[in-house]
């Protein structure tokens, strides 16, 4: 029982850490990034390629980030700028570059699947039980991403120019909010946060160049019943994540692994806000 | 009518030529698919007919996301459905007569349902396009699922081979797939050019305004997603049937996404878009992808930012855009209006038209609205004043949507509203006109006013009507405000004045008893704001029409109402006849306070 309460937390906890970074690209663009799974591909990479390089592994998460961010950049500005108007055609957009991204992975590093080696290892005994280290540093680590989050948001310049845009596009502009600027950097910090998240994920799973595409509907699914805030994405992580966990290991893991789509779906049809001012 | 004779013989010599044109067309196509597998070499008749059958339900794709707006990455979990429904019960039953006739009816049953649960999921009163998208994604990762899930039975990941099937010649197979593709193309492009399509268009333009015309767009959207459901099984039936395999890649979210890329590259909302994208995309497929596997998903990705990014409308697209001089535009119809008659007001309907108590709106703590209270009567012109932020815009919204207001009672036309959805509300006698022209730019001006006259004329669903019926009021409008002679252009070419008189006449065409108008005279010139304010008083006086209008000019309100309410706060502050009001110290008081930032306002 205790495993399946740890396996419910640590599965929320890399739940939010994937869907932060889709959370404030939608929160501040309103669109939906489908390249992201391929930047939490990127982000694995990164961190495979680090790790061979013999890079410690506390540099490995920046390096993953710096990748991400630099891609996301980039993204934005040859693609993601052009369509805001258009938010169905950037979901096909970024899904094209999703495509672009993933062979470009596979041309560099081939098809097969690779692994990255812990960097804790081994269990810890927690009352009582013995449960994998990682996973459990999976928790902090979803700590420090939303506490780093918030602190952006709310305790610097550029995030409350991202709380403007996010609130009155228009008439942050009025004020002279560069929000062209701002949709830069956000999409580039989303696109980091996929990397990041896809660089610690990597020794819970294997690395292959569509490591990503499982969790980015899991991801999406969290980020609309969340209706745009951290906390709310937080508590729907927890809620369904810990619904999975339920249903994969009492039920059926296929089933168990539908389990946030279905519900996330059912949730939007009968209440459209969401988890949102619950 | 004597200008009705003439212009139907100005139709008629491009008509003929036209009709006799397409027969030819037709034939061509016909022997060039009957023709072609004595011609073709083996290999490319097998590729040709997998790709037919996928190009079918890629015009599937294009009627939901093309014609109708929904991007959908879920016709491929319905191309599965009859993939499977074949293979599943030829595995277990074998091969015989009624064993494909089971399986035939299987893959209809099947898709529809899952396609009606779909769309329910999908489509509800102020569903967001985004949702949609995101709900069609969830379907085919289900469906792929529950194969893996399925053991021996849905053959799991590996597929089921190896099954009896049709047996047909090679040339044959190519005859029926090619045919029923040609057949499925003709009956869209019949469909999609009638008054029926002209509909679905409205419904992707501006579904809002459907809404607000009468028309409950989620039916009809699930209507569409059904009936492609059915067609996209169908053709994975065939495709099975074919093939002798099936795969869970057949129902994959990734086949989903590559019939989504097939008709963003052949161009959107146009059949043969679709077809092109389909048949180029999967012949090229079967060339070049065994030979640079990887490269050629990449020009595939890259070839699909590049089209939604520089051409939208696709390869389809960009022929018309360089042929466009040289093909004579295509003209639809010329429109003829007709009045029809309209009911009159029976002198035993009540004569209370509007009814409102203790109407409240509240976010949390702050209350927008708050105890608003008032009736109305028929032939009232009645305005609702007050300074920016009063409430007037919510209070408005409150009487069209059951579902907007916190607290209270909102009766229109002696119906209680209580909360029904915009459109459900329209049938009880409401119009309203938006703020800022809420119009169907793609459409003609002649189909913007027959998509509002929806609830009483069923549109056809294989022709387009030249008659355009509508009522008195209505034609009024469009007589007097210059728009007759331009019944057959595009909405989008109207000036600002022009695309309000429009709104006006597309809500009129409703008939309704209650007349909402949000600002109608914003923008205009001096003399286009004194036509509306003829306008108005006439559809108060003549056709008894009980009118709430929202306003900031104080001299046209003082001009034309016969009484004003002031809304300051949340709260009427004053209610009574034009003198009283007009003068009173607290108008003057909000009126000259805040005048200076009106102009500001108008977003």
């Amino acid at each position: 029982m205790l495993i399946v309460a740890l396996d419910a937390v640590t599965t929320a906890a890399l739940l939010l850490i994937i869907s932060s970074g889709l959370l404030i690209v939608f929160g501040v663009m309103k669109i939906i990034n489908f390249a992201h799974a391929a930047f939490i591909t990127v982000g694995a990479y990164a961190a495979l390629v680090g790790a061979r390089l013999g890079l410690p592994w506390v540099l490995l998460v920046p390096v993953a980030f710096a990748a991400g961010a630099a891609c996301g950049a980039l993204a934005e500005v040859t693609i993601v700028r052009r369509l805001y108007q258009r938010p169905l055609d950037a979901i096909l957009a970024t899904w094209g570059l999703g495509i672009v991204i993933g062979q470009i992975v596979t041309l560099i590093f081939g098809r097969e699947v690779q692994f990255v080696q812990a960097p804790i290892t081994g269990t810890i005994e927690l009352l009582g039980v013995d449960y994998s280290a990682y996973r459990i540093a999976m928790i902090g680590a979803a700590l420090v991403v939303a506490l780093v989050f918030s602190a952006l948001l709310n305790g610097t310049r550029l995030g409350l120019s991202t709380r403007a845009v996010i609130m009155n596009e228009m008439l942050a502009q009025g004020l002279g909010v560069d929000s062209a600027r701002v949709r830069l950097v956000t999409f580039a910090i989303g696109s980091g946060l996929a990397a990041l998240s896809g660089a610690l994920i990597t020794p819970l799973s294997s690395v292959d160049p569509n490591m990503g595409v499982p969790w980015l509907i899991s991801a999406f699914m969290l980020v609309m019943v969340s209706g745009g805030s951290l906390l709310t994405l937080a508590v729907s992580s927890l809620v369904l994540g810990g619904l999975q966990v339920i249903v994969s290991t009492f039920v059926n893991p296929i089933l168990g692994g539908l389990t946030i789509a279905i519900c996330a779906a059912v949730v939007l049809r009968v209440r459209p806000e969401g988890f949102a001012r619950a | 009518m004597p200008e009705a004779r003439q212009l139907g013989q100005a139709a008629a010599p491009i008509g003929i030529p036209t009709r006799l044109w397409m027969a030819a067309l037709a034939l061509l196509i016909v022997g060039g698919i009957l023709a072609a597998p004595l011609l073709l070499d083996t290999y490319i008749v097998n590729i040709l007919i997998r790709a037919f059958f996928v190009a079918i339900a890629a015009v599937t794709v294009d009627i939901v996301w093309g014609y109708c707006g929904t991007l959908t990455f879920g016709q491929s979990a319905f191309f599965g459905i009859g993939v499977y429904a074949l293979a599943i019960i030829f595995t277990e039953y074998g091969f015989g007569p009624w064993q494909a006739l089971l399986a035939i009816a299987t893959a209809i049953v099947a898709a529809a349902v899952v396609a009606a649960l779909t769309g329910w999921l999908s489509f509800y009163p102020g569903s967001s396009p985004l949702y949609a998208s995101i709900v069609s994604l969830v379907v085919p990762i289900v469906l792929v699922q529950l194969v893996y899930s399925g053991g021996t039975f849905t053959g799991s990941s590996s597929g089921l081979v190896g099954f009896e099937s049709f047996d047909l010649e090679l040339e044959n197979w190519f005859r029926l797939a090619g045919l029923s593709l040609a057949a499925v193309a003709v009956v869209t492009l019949i469909i999609m050019r009638s008054d029926t399509g002209r509909l679905l268009k409205a419904l992707r333009d501006n579904d809002e305004r459907c809404t607000y015309l009468g028309v409950d767009t989620s039916r009809y959207r699930i209507v569409v997603l059904v009936l492609t459901a059915i067609v996209a099984s169908l053709a994975g039936f065939g495709y099975a049937a074919f093939g002798g395999v099936a795969a869970p890649e057949n129902a994959s979210f990734t086949f989903g996404t590559r019939l989504i890329i097939m008709v963003a590259l052949g161009g959107r909302g146009t059949v043969i878009g679709a077809i092109v994208g389909a048949l180029s995309i999967e012949v090229s497929s079967a060339y070049l992808s065994g030979s640079l596997p990887y490269v050629w998903e990449l020009i595939i990705g890259i070839a699909l930012i590049a089209v939604i990014l520089a051409f939208p409308d696709g390869l389809v697209g960009v022929i018309k855009q360089l042929t466009h001089g040289i093909q004579p535009f295509e003209r639809g119809p010329i429109t003829r209006l007709r009045p029809i008659e309209t009911a009159a007001v029976k002198s035993t309907d009540s004569e209370i038209a509007l009814e409102l108590k203790e109407v409240g709106k509240h976010f949390g703590s702050l209350s927008v609205l708050d105890g608003v209270e008032f009736v109305a009567k028929r032939s009232e012109l009645l305005s609702l004043v007050g300074p920016n932020g009063a409430g007037k815009t919510t209070l408005i919204r409150c009487l069209s949507d059951g579902r907007e207001r916190s607290t209270g009672f909102v009766a229109i036309a002696g119906h209680a509203i209580d909360r029904q959805p915009p459109n459900r509300i329209v049938e009880f006698g409401l119009g309203r006109k938006f703020q800022a022209a809420s119009i169907f730019e793609a459409l003609t001006v002649a189909e913007c006013l027959r998509v509002a006259r929806t609830h009483r004329a069923r549109p056809s669903l294989v022709s387009t009507s030249i008659d355009l019926e509508l009522p008195p009021a209505a034609i009024s409008v469009v007589e007097r405000s210059g728009l007759l002679e331009r019944l057959d252009e595009e909405a989008r070419r109207l000036s600002h004045g022009l695309k309000q008189a429009l709104e006006l006449a597309m809500v009129l065409s409703l008939e309704p008893e209650v007349l909402l108008l949000d600002e109608p005279t914003a923008g205009l010139t001096r003399a286009e704001r004194q036509a509306f304010a003829d306008i108005l008083t006439s559809l108060a006086s003549r056709d008894r029409l009980c009118i709430l209008l929202v306003e900031h000019d104080l001299d046209f309100v003082r001009e034309i109402s016969s009484r004003i309410i002031v809304l300051h706060q949340g709260r009427i502050a004053l209610d009574g006849s034009v003198d009283a009001v007009a003068n009173s110290a607290l108008v003057r008081e909000i009126y000259t306070g805040q005048q200076a930032g009106d102009d500001g306002k108008e977003s």
